[in-house]
């Protein structure tokens, strides 16, 4: 995104974050989905976000930072056009999906949530997804993919845009 | 062996047979929201008491009773509350709300709008894990029918009664299935557990009463409430009753979600209910409850009827109900390594017994890796475990060290020989 | 009156208000407790673990700081079960702890260090890899943060949350890779508390640095005289220097803190610029002279008397006592507001230590203090005068003092009583006399709630026996 571009959120995420906010009771707890929001826009939540959200909801900068920095879904770092979880948890790991991770890993030539050369991915190491049944699982942006091995999730992340 | 898991006559999965159960149409069609609507013409106190009597327990893990729990919470109606449905689902093994509700959200909803008329609460929440994205959708469209039809909002059914419920989504945090890191999480904080007393029913989100209960408990609520305590009270033993959701996954044939009554025999869920062990193999350990639950060896296991206190009297717990199976395949010590790697990515970091405990019994199972590994390191792991337990605001401290200690208890020679043994490159 | 109640502590009774702190009734009580996170002046965390305590009839051990003092409940941290889990919840908090003692500022007052030493066992069981994080950042407000030495009590994001309220401090991230994090250098005007009450040396603050080994030096309890809120404190010193000062509890006056223009009011007190005895001004340059010499330039003289705001209430008493009956005028110079007249927290605009001591002291003599009374002694001054100055310690506003100064240029003979050659207008002076600073006396100040809070000394770093009533005795010689 070029520095030029103003930051803030579209009249449509303006018009969703409003109705966020009439969902609670304080602005506070509107901030995860807010955050969700935004990241949906922006890609991720560098620091020039952090001061637009802070303005725009009047909560310190310093506190979302925090708030970033504890989820995982919440990127403080850039990362791909796709994100691509991959489970390590005890069935998973049961059934490769360590290996599927370091599969990924080599094979796109990339590191923990470092998004690929051409910007299109990034892959993250997960906790239980809580999709056991179809262990080894992974997310594919938010879809779950299970059963897999290696190849078929190489081949349906080549499907991605 | 009988199968014992014929749904259509249980509680919660009930409706799980009939295709597209998750449109509002279909779900009324089949009975649903009957109870609810019931539910209006009787006294909330009254509601109260019969789900205490159900004898049913928080299904979330902690089994504790949720009739009691929601004794705890004030009768004035009209003082601001909360209702918090824990759907953030994380604990390794378990998956049993997400196929609840992506496949019935309405019985969660029913079941919520039911207990916050008991409850006297005018808002709800139900928190769903980040991961749990489509979920969370299907939900959002419940809800919206479930507006549509007068069920939420304003003078719900003219009687007079407010209740707005929201879908509110976690952002990838295993601590945040504690109810209280739960609430700071929704107060649009880091999900930090805190400090009790004081409790959510007294001082909960936004330092207003809260209960918080889990998407199972909820959702067993229109069944309690339309065939009674007693009918509920059929399933089960008289300190564990009703029916349960168990996730199944590892070595089985078929793994999955199943709903049967508590104290069914572990051997009758792996055996019949998931078609045995994978490719024939024998069966070595079952993790029972969850990754927090300490470990069965394969002859406990097959003796373990799933209720809370037999699985105690066992030495591990029945928590979410998740069972892993493991076959005779299986390396303990690799079990152990990507349940410590767990905890310490999890541990939210106030507690310093938790925060540094949990990064240390993972560098210490992993000493191999820096050449300085020794067999009594297994000795020191299962001490700092101890330490850790019973010392921190909230249970993941305990949940990280309890497994570790069962697993020592059980696979020692294992773990001893795992910590030594330098793999090959 | 709030309702007490006893309770036991390890079989020691202790009295206190029924449902205050439990924690904080046993420290005030002289009971040593450990603990890092809990602080009386923040909410409670309970994250150290430290104060872990049984209660007879409470199942499970809980921490002392998120409990309330009961009437009639036992409670022990003696226990063999207590005393080992603060061994192991203490050998937790050393684990990623660098254990750089003999590099480390906080050295001889680090809760870790005082602790280790009591409880510790520590026995190199950690052959892992400590977790590395950012070790020295300059996180402004001369405030340094060593994020390897902290063990995330987190007292220092509550303060910047709760007690200024400008949020610059965060913990970030999870687990043991959670860390103090700046999102903006410091801002606020009370940064130097963080560096009181970091437990271990993970806040330093870059003024003591490396100066001072704590353990040579002494405390001196007083009060800051940098403005009229008069907070209580405590100043550290050897016969070196004055090294820094902290706030000193008072629960009537700055609580547990106070501001960092306070933390610089010992600068003046020792060093070069002191006196130790009378000096003339000789063509630009003061040079020791006796002091009968200036006495003996006074005789016959007018003497006029400019005093400061930051005198004691006994030096007025003693200055009055001194002039009765005799003629000398005497008028006050008060210092002119100097910022926001209430940051909201603990500083004042008006910068003057004892303003409503001297006005008191003033009109019970039967002088007046008033700006009018100053105007009017300084309109007549002429060469038959000679006019003492009293020169205030802290000078905000140097120009507005330098207007003082120049009025009495006319004077036959200009003396400056004063603590050092502080300003180079001091030049306009023919002599300067020799004063102590504030904590090199004795004696009280009133301060802007007429609240009486003492001035006590310490060591001597210059000529500090004579004060001003001793030159009010020159008068009428």
């Amino acid at each position: 995104m070029s520095k030029l571009e103003k930051i803030e959120f579209t009249a449509e995420n303006l018009a969703r974050y409003k109705e966020y906010l009439t969902r609670y009771d304080d602005i506070e707890s509107a901030l995860l989905p807010t955050l969700h929001l935004a990241q949906e826009q922006f890609g991720w939540l560098p620091d020039h976000i952090v001061k637009y959200l802070a303005e725009l909801m009047g909560i310190p900068e310093i506190h979302i930072k925090e708030v970033i920095s504890f989820y995982d879904m919440l990127y403080d770092t850039p990362v791909g056009r796709n994100i691509v979880h991959v489970c390590t948890n005890i069935t998973c790991s049961m059934f490769g999906g360590r290996e599927i991770y370091q599969g990924l890993l080599k094979h796109y030539e990339t590191d923990f949530l470092t998004p690929t050369r051409d910007g299109r991915i990034s892959i993250q190491k997960m906790e239980c997804l809580g999709a056991c049944e179809i262990a080894p699982c992974m997310r594919l942006n938010n879809d779950f993919l299970g059963n897999v091995d290696l190849q078929t999730a190489i081949h349906k992340i080549d499907e991605l845009p | 062996m009988k199968d014992s898991a014929n749904y259509k006559d249980y509680a919660l999965l009930s409706y799980h047979h009939i295709p597209g159960v998750h449109n509002l149409e279909i779900f009324e069609r089949a009975g649903g929201y009957e109870t609810m609507k019931a539910c209006f013409d009787k006294d909330p106190e009254a509601i109260k008491e019969e789900v205490k009597q159900s004898g049913l327990r928080g299904r979330g893990g902690a089994g504790f009773s949720t009739g009691v729990k929601w004794g705890f919470f004030t009768k004035d109606r009209s003082a601001i509350k909360y209702l918090l449905c824990n759907a953030d689902e994380s604990e390794p093994g378990t998956f049993k709300d997400r196929y609840l509700v992506e496949k019935n959200p309405h019985i969660l909803i029913e079941g919520m709008i039911i207990s916050a008329w008991a409850l006297g609460t005018q808002k709800g929440y139900i928190y769903i894990r980040g991961e749990f994205y489509h979920q969370a959708m299907i939900l959002e469209k419940a809800i919206k029918e479930a507006y549509a039809n007068g069920y939420l909002g304003k003078n719900i059914l003219g009687k007079g009664f407010d209740f707005d419920l929201y879908v509110h989504r976690g952002a990838g945090a295993y601590i945040c299935g504690e109810e209280t890191g739960m609430i700071s999480s929704l107060e649009g904080k880091k999900g930090q557990p805190k400090l009790k007393p004081p409790f959510p029913a007294i001082k909960g989100y936004r330092g207003l009463p809260t209960m918080v209960n889990n998407v199972e408990s909820l959702a067993a609520i229109p069944w309690i409430m339309k065939f009674g305590a007693n009918a509920y009270k059929q399933w089960g033993t008289e300190k564990s009753p009703g029916t349960k959701l168990f996730s199944i996954s590892g070595d089985v044939n078929k793994p999955g979600v199943i709903e049967v009554p508590l104290s069914t025999t572990l051997k009758e869920i792996i055996e019949v209910h998931c078609g045995g062990v994978r490719n024939g193999n024998k069966l070595k350990a079952v993790i029972p409850g969850g990754s927090s639950a300490p470990i069965f060896n394969a002859e406990d296991s097959l003796i373990v009827k799933m209720d809370y206190e037999d699985v105690a009297a066992k030495g591990s717990m029945l928590g979410s109900g998740a069972i892993i199976v493991l076959d005779e395949t299986r390396n303990m010590g690799e079990v152990l390594k990507w349940t410590l790697e767990f905890y310490h990515h999890e541990s939210c970091g106030q507690c310093t017994p938790c925060r540094e405990g949990t990064g240390w019994m993972e560098k210490i199972l992993k000493r191999k890796e820096i050449g300085v590994a020794k067999k009594s390191d297994i000795e020191l792991l299962d001490k700092t475990a101890a330490s850790m337990r019973g010392q921190t605001i909230c249970a993941l401290a305990d949940a990280a060290a309890m497994p570790t200690q069962g697993m020592i208890k059980v696979f020692r020679n294992e773990l001893e020989q795992y910590v030594t043994t330098v793999a090959k490159k | 009156m709030t309702e007490k109640v006893k309770f036991k502590w390890n079989g020691k009774e202790i009295e206190a208000d029924k449902g205050s702190n439990l924690l904080k009734a046993a420290l005030d009580n002289g009971i040593e407790v450990a603990h890092y996170c809990y602080h009386a002046g923040l909410s409670v965390a309970g994250v150290c673990r430290m104060c872990m305590v049984e209660q007879d009839g409470v199942p499970r051990p809980f921490p002392a700081c998120n409990a309330s003092c009961g009437e009639g409940i036992v409670v022990r941290n003696d226990t063999p079960k207590i005393k080992s889990s603060i061994e192991a919840t203490l050998s937790f908090h050393l684990l990623n702890h660098p254990l750089d003692c003999p590099v480390c500022d906080q050295a001889g007052e680090c809760g870790l260090q005082d602790y280790y030493m009591k409880h510790g066992q520590y026995d190199s069981q950690m052959v892992d890899k400590k977790v590395h994080k950012d070790k020295v950042q300059d996180i402004g407000r001369n405030v340094m943060l060593d994020a390897e030495r902290c063990i995330l009590c987190s007292r220092c994001t509550r303060f910047t949350e709760e007690v200024t309220k400008t949020h610059e401090l965060g913990i970030l991230n999870r687990g043991d890779h959670a860390e103090i994090t700046v999102n903006e250098k410091l801002k606020n005007n009370y940064a130097q508390n963080l560096v009181d009450i970091c437990p271990v040396g993970a806040l330093t603050s870059k003024d003591f640095r490396f100066k001072q080994r704590v353990w040579f030096l002494e405390e001196v309890q007083t009060t800051c005289i940098g403005c009229e809120t008069g907070c209580s404190v405590k100043v550290s010193e050897n016969k070196n220097g004055a090294f820094r000062v902290k706030p000193s509890y008072d629960h009537e006056v700055n609580g547990h803190w106070m501001c960092d223009d306070g933390r610089n009011i010992y600068k003046h007190v020792s060093g070069a610029l002191r006196l130790f005895g009378a000096q003339e001004n000789l063509n630009g340059l003061f040079v020791p002279v006796d002091e009968f010499k200036t006495h003996q330039l006074a005789k016959g003289k007018t003497l006029k008397f400019i005093l400061s705001t930051g005198l004691t209430n006994q030096e007025y008493e003693k200055f009055f006592e001194k002039i009765k009956g005799k003629s000398a005028q005497v008028a006050l110079y008060v210092l002119p507001n100097q910022g926001e007249d209430f940051d909201g927290l603990l500083t004042r605009g008006d910068k003057n230590p004892n303003l409503r001591g001297a006005r008191k002291a003033f009109e019970d003599a039967g002088y007046d203090s008033s700006q009018n009374a100053l105007d009017k002694l300084l309109s007549s001054v002429s060469s038959n005068d000679a006019i003492f100055v009293v020169v205030p310690e802290i000078i905000y506003n140097e120009d507005h003092f330098n207007t003082l100064i120049s009025k009495v240029e006319k004077a036959g003979l200009k003396i400056a009583l004063t603590h050092g050659e502080t300003l180079s207008t001091l030049r306009a002076f023919d002599f300067l006399l020799p004063i102590p600073t504030f904590v090199e006396k004795n004696g009280d100040i009133i301060n802007f709630q007429n609240k009486k809070r003492a001035l006590r000394s310490g060591i001597s770093y210059g000529e500090t026996s004579k004060d001003v009533s001793y030159y009010a005795g020159w008068v009428n010689l």
